[in-house]
């Protein structure tokens, strides 16, 4: 698998409600280790959304401030933003994801401390 | 036990690989995620680069052209992106880090295959300084 095959794919619950497009996936540096660069990354869950471009520029991280009149709107672009976890991840399909919680379930992205 | 966390567009994608020896060995265009034998979620296992990757992630009619171009240049013998395992990152920042020299990855092999393929045989090529 790729990480292409995840990115823009639509994220749909069992009862066909749809949560978005990927626009991002989560890694976590926690697996085994791997040559030189230690723990291997590791896929831990899908950012999801109708809308990603204030997580592409970064506005979704605590740490960053930019200009007030950008982050205010990088904030209501990303405002609907979801977090699905990996292990609620049922089934990879061409441009569809299927997961096992329902879409009001879902939790938006924590935001990155650091990156 | 938590380990650093990475969104993988955000601070992987499109970032230019350098390695060893600081010279530049292309861009992440992609990432080759594996399911380990015994389950589990699946793991980053190597970045992908060239156009072979990046006609796919493009997508749309521009994606398949690149991905045709690529294809048609590869003359069928080399579709494949280039694949640099994971075991020869180093670090990840602004940039990827390898610890491998750039003659020791398949993005070189992309690059003298276009060299000698392409670039050669372009009118005055043989002009160009070394």
């Amino acid at each position: 698998m790729r990480l292409t095959d995840l990115l823009g794919a639509e994220v749909i619950d069992q009862e066909g409600r749809s949560a978005g497009r990927v626009h991002d996936v989560r890694l976590v540096q926690d697996g085994p280790p791997v040559g030189g660069f230690g723990a291997s990354l590791r896929v831990a869950g899908l950012i999801v959304g109708a809308r990603g471009i204030g997580a592409r520029l970064g506005y979704q991280r605590r740490h960053v401030k930019g200009p007030w009149l950008v982050r205010v709107l990088a904030g209501w672009l990303f405002h609907d933003g979801r977090y699905v976890e990996w292990d609620r991840v049922q089934t990879v399909q061409p441009d569809r994801i299927l997961i096992s919680v329902p879409v009001r379930d879902l939790s938006q992205p924590e935001a990155l401390e650091s990156g | 036990m938590a380990g650093r966390v990475l969104d993988a567009g955000l601070h992987l994608l499109d970032r230019q690989l350098v390695d060893r020896d600081g010279r530049l060995a292309g861009k992440v265009d992609d990432l080759e995620l594996t399911f380990p034998d015994g389950g589990g979620p699946p793991r980053v296992t190597a970045i992908l680069v060239g156009p072979a990757a990046l006609g796919r992630r493009l997508g749309g009619r521009l994606g398949a052209w690149v991905e045709a171009v690529a294809n048609r240049l590869g003359d069928g013998e080399d579709r494949r992106p280039a694949r640099v395992s994971f075991a020869v990152v180093k670090r990840i920042g602004s940039a990827v880090e390898l610890s491998a020299p750039k003659a020791e990855l398949e993005t070189d092999r992309l690059e003298a295959w276009t060299r000698d393929h392409v670039i050669g045989h372009l009118p005055g090529a043989s002009d160009a300084p070394d």
